[in-house]
């Protein structure tokens, strides 16, 4: 179909455009100005880093990197000094709840956990994220241009998460991120056994935990079963659609990512136990504490875990956190990844990467800055499904970059400015490129002041 | 490996725990030294110690032959770090309510709720949170259901005693949770709050009859012992509105006030600064998270001290109180002068907490010190030697044990090494 030339205008200055299908993504990337960054070091995000290099982000891609002074800069191309500053690629939060836990965080935005059932799949968060909410933009200006919302923990099944684009929107479908698969989040442990077995209801233990899954998973299984019978023309029917099981079945198809809540190893390896007896594939373990104690195991299961810096204590299963959980996971060779679940966290994810860093190097381990930055980079964008289109500066990929002051792994360091499809979203000198949200406007503090 | 050597590999270790609690005197030598009170760092320095306090700093000092040295050249040595707001001894695990002695979730004691009767010395988040450098805290209670939380104390996370002082400042809190509990204003708890430490200056036991929702005797007693003791007020606040209440609150009852929190307190920083009231700041609070913190902002460190307000910190998580430094960095990162933020790290805090002899490098200071590999406020920067008292504490923590247990995912499972 083709787009009337006018309609095509009016979408590039609004960024918005009407779905083709419904739920879709209607994001719309900003016109991108050709952008050449001189002689500025870079941490690839893929564990590489160039001491001086030039890049050039040119219609939304990373057009060209190259030793200082052999990129050749196009007519129209504006320039911009990286002499003593730092390039890296947008930063990527896998476990948000921006938009669904927003601020303020007063009962009335409170969306983000449907503690309603123990399953309750057929939720996705992404009908709770409130694009006006303020933290969006903070997260901008800390270098975050993609993140994954997922909804609560409650839940052994709390429904599907979306991945966005960190970029201002007047609608949820203005933010999320195209060709994103979307995730299920599963809970492990403490959180659903609580909140059900408080209520005398399953599951009250973890033993109750697991027979929910795999229950859950069996009826997905018969359901999966029963549609493909009748696609093949075996059955007369299809089963009465069901929402609950909808999700659940396009895990077994392979379509939606498992990103599971887990924080102790022997469950864990339990979770790995049930993907094995239903055939789906667990992408991520989040917050993951104890990852360390069983490093070997996930790197031969090829799943990712996505981990705090240095939390621990907040309950019994997170006691054994330590802060080189992320360093001994990378030595073992399995993905690490540093994720925030926190509003304020995801303002610093370069800071919390350079804290699981230094606890590793402190013990005598040798990490590498460029390796430690793939944390919060490369291997999110692997866990997310969209390793392909951005999470390292590779020549091809989206230009979503962040240039920083000094090194990103300084806390003095800051974002001076945020491109995301080649677009600058952030200039942290330039007021009227931070975004201020509807809810700030007449406030005490504007966005761009925090 | 010879039988020798396996000796030695297990009588080293034991040798140096022995040796931090035998040797009186230490030496450190060669560091660049933050004493806090010289407004430039002393280059390859001296540090003497012995009987837990610093004897001499300064260039060229000799070493007596009986002092056990530690080479510090390249290194950097800063007093060590006060924690102006914790439940250190008071929490061990935040979910468990069994090992949760913080806050009074029912209305048993009000302004008398003393948390040092509850300390528990043996707590691992003491050594967790020293090996970064964190050697003292002000131990608090939390917002429970009275606007008046308790009284504090205050603790050092040495391997000496635990309770350095009872009743070191009595906190509470002014903000929808207690406008809730008193009856749903916040002008109710203001109110209370006056009329209370009105009551409690003339407070005798035998005439004092409490009507409903008044303070006990028991509550009335320690209120009034607080006003006679000097000790501070803590409010935690973050409203400018309900900031120049609580100014006005401690200016009537002759009281020496400090905030905790405070986030929109940039907007009242003249009135804090004529008030001489201190802020305790959590910089990384910037999110409009309710409609008290609309104002937050991450340059309220820096904005308080350009006023003149006394700013000092906490990391507001007890388990990772050793990310105090990560925050002062974040508030120098926005504003706040290197300098500043290491005084109300060490000095400054000290000093507004009464912790007499802390805080700075000079003779006769107690030796709490810190000896760093590089700047204290960076990340990539990790505390070599921590000493409490004049004593260098192990560098070991059960995380560390955790660490040694499975850095080696191969090695015999389930005993100590």
């Amino acid at each position: 179909m083709k787009t009337p030339v006018g309609a095509l205008l009016a979408t590039l200055q609004t960024g918005l455009a009407l779905a083709a299908a419904p739920y879709e993504s209607t994001y719309v990337p900003q016109p991108a100005e050709a952008t050449l960054i001189r002689g500025v070091a870079v941490l690839t995000g893929a564990g590489d880093a160039l001491e001086q290099a030039d890049v050039l982000l040119k219609d939304a891609r990373i057009a060209a990197i190259a030793a200082s002074g052999a990129a050749a800069e196009p007519a129209s191309a504006r320039v911009i000094d990286g002499r003593g500053k730092w390039l890296t690629p947008g930063i990527i939060d896998v476990h948000s709840h921006l938009g669904a836990y927003p601020s303020p965080g007063v009962a009335s935005t409170s969306d983000g956990n449907e503690m309603t059932a123990a399953n309750t799949a057929e939720v996705w968060v992404e009908h709770s994220v409130w694009p006006q909410d303020p933290q969006f933009g903070l997260a901008l200006a800390g270098g975050v241009t993609t993140l994954h919302i997922l909804p609560g923990s409650a839940n052994l099944f709390g429904g599907r998460g979306v991945t966005l684009k960190n970029v201002p929107a007047r609608t949820m479908q203005g933010m999320k991120f195209p060709s994103a698969p979307q995730s299920l989040k599963m809970a492990c442990g403490e959180n659903p056994k609580r909140v059900y077995g408080e209520r005398m209801q399953a599951p009250m233990t973890r033993m109750g935990n697991v027979a929910g899954y795999r229950a859950a998973w069996a009826e997905a299984s018969a359901y999966r079963d029963q549609r493909q019978q009748f696609e093949s023309g075996e059955a007369e029917a299809p089963p009465e659609r069901n929402l609950t099981l909808d999700t659940l079945a396009a895990v077994l198809d392979g379509e939606i990512l498992v990103h599971n809540h887990c924080y102790r190893a022997d469950e864990m390896a339990v979770m790995m136990d049930i993907a094995l007896e239903f055939g789906y594939a667990i992408t991520a373990f989040h917050h993951a504490v104890e990852s360390y104690k069983i490093a070997d195991l996930l790197a031969s299961a090829n799943i990712c875990s996505a981990v705090w810096a240095d939390w621990w204590g907040f309950k019994l299963e997170a006691f054994d956190g330590i802060s080189q959980n992320a360093a001994l996971i990378d030595a073992a060779g399995a993905c690490a990844i540093i994720h925030s679940d926190s509003a304020e966290g995801i303002q610093r994810l370069n800071q919390e990467a350079a804290k699981a860093m230094t606890a590793g190097r402190r013990q005598g381990m040798a990490i590498s800055d460029a390796l430690a930055m793939s944390w919060i980079t490369g291997n999110a964008a692997k866990a997310l499904g969209i390793a392909e289109e951005t999470g390292t500066l590779s020549i091809g990929k989206a230009a979503d970059a962040v240039l920083w002051d000094r090194h990103p792994f300084s806390v003095y360091a800051r974002a001076e400015k945020v491109w995301i499809d080649g677009h600058l979203h952030y200039d942290r000198s330039d007021p009227t490129r931070q975004p201020v949200s509807d809810f700030d406007l007449g406030q005490t503090v504007a966005g761009g002041e925090r | 490996m010879s039988a020798f050597h396996a000796v030695k590999a297990v009588m080293i270790p034991l040798l140096w725990l022995c040796a931090a609690s035998v040797w009186a005197e230490l030496a450190i030598v060669g560091a660049r030294v933050y004493t806090v009170t010289a407004p430039e760092p002393l280059e390859e320095a001296t540090i003497l110690i012995a009987d837990g306090r610093v004897e001499q700093v300064g260039k060229d000092l000799s070493v007596p032959f009986e002092y056990r040295r530690i080479d510090a050249e390249g290194k950097i040595v800063t007093p060590a770090f006060i924690e102006s707001y914790s439940h250190f001894g008071l929490i061990e695990i935040e979910g468990e309510a069994t090992t949760n002695d913080a806050a009074l979730l029912e209305y048993p004691l009000g302004p008398g709720f003393d948390v040092s009767l509850a300390l528990n010395p043996a707590s691992t988040l003491i050594a967790i949170n020293r090996m970064d450098g964190v050697s003292r805290a002000i131990t608090a209670p939390r917002p429970g259901v009275d606007a008046l939380a308790g009284l504090a104390a205050a603790v050092s996370l040495g391997t000496g005693d635990f309770l350095l002082e009872p009743k070191t400042a009595l906190f509470g809190h002014i903000g929808a949770a207690s406008a809730e509990l008193a009856g749903g204003s916040r002008a109710a708890v203001m109110q209370r709050l006056g009329r209370a430490l009105d009551e409690a200056a003339r407070f005798s036991p035998s005439r004092y009859r409490a009507g409903p929702g008044d303070y006990s005797r028991h509550d009335m007693a320690a209120l009034k012992a607080f006003l006679r003791s000097g000790k501070p007020l803590v409010v935690g606040v973050d409203r400018a509105a309900e900031i120049r209440q609580a100014i006005r609150l401690a200016d009537a009852h002759d009281l020496r006030l400090i905030l905790l929190g405070g986030a929109e307190a940039w907007r009242v920083r003249e009135a804090l600064a004529a008030a001489d009231a201190a802020v305790i700041v959590r910089t990384h609070d910037n999110l409009p998270r309710n409609f008290e913190s609309l104002g937050a902002r991450l340059d309220n460190a820096a904005l308080l001290h350009e006023a003149g307000v006394d700013v000092v910190f906490t990391a507001a998580e007890t388990h990772n109180a050793r990310n105090l430094r990560q925050l002062a960095g974040n508030a120098v990162a926005y504003g706040l002068p290197w300098s500043a933020a290491l005084d109300g790290l060490t000095r400054r805090a000290a000093r507004i907490w009464g912790m007499n002899g802390v805080g700075t490098l000079t003779p006769g200071s107690i030796a709490d010190l810190v000896i760093w590999n590089g700047d204290p406020l960076e990340l990539t920067t990790w505390a070599e030697q921590v000493i409490i008292d004049g004593q260098a504490m192990p560098m070991r923590s059960r995380q560390t044990q955790l660490f040694e247990r499975y850095q080696d995912l191969s090695k015999p499972y389930g005993y100590i090494q």
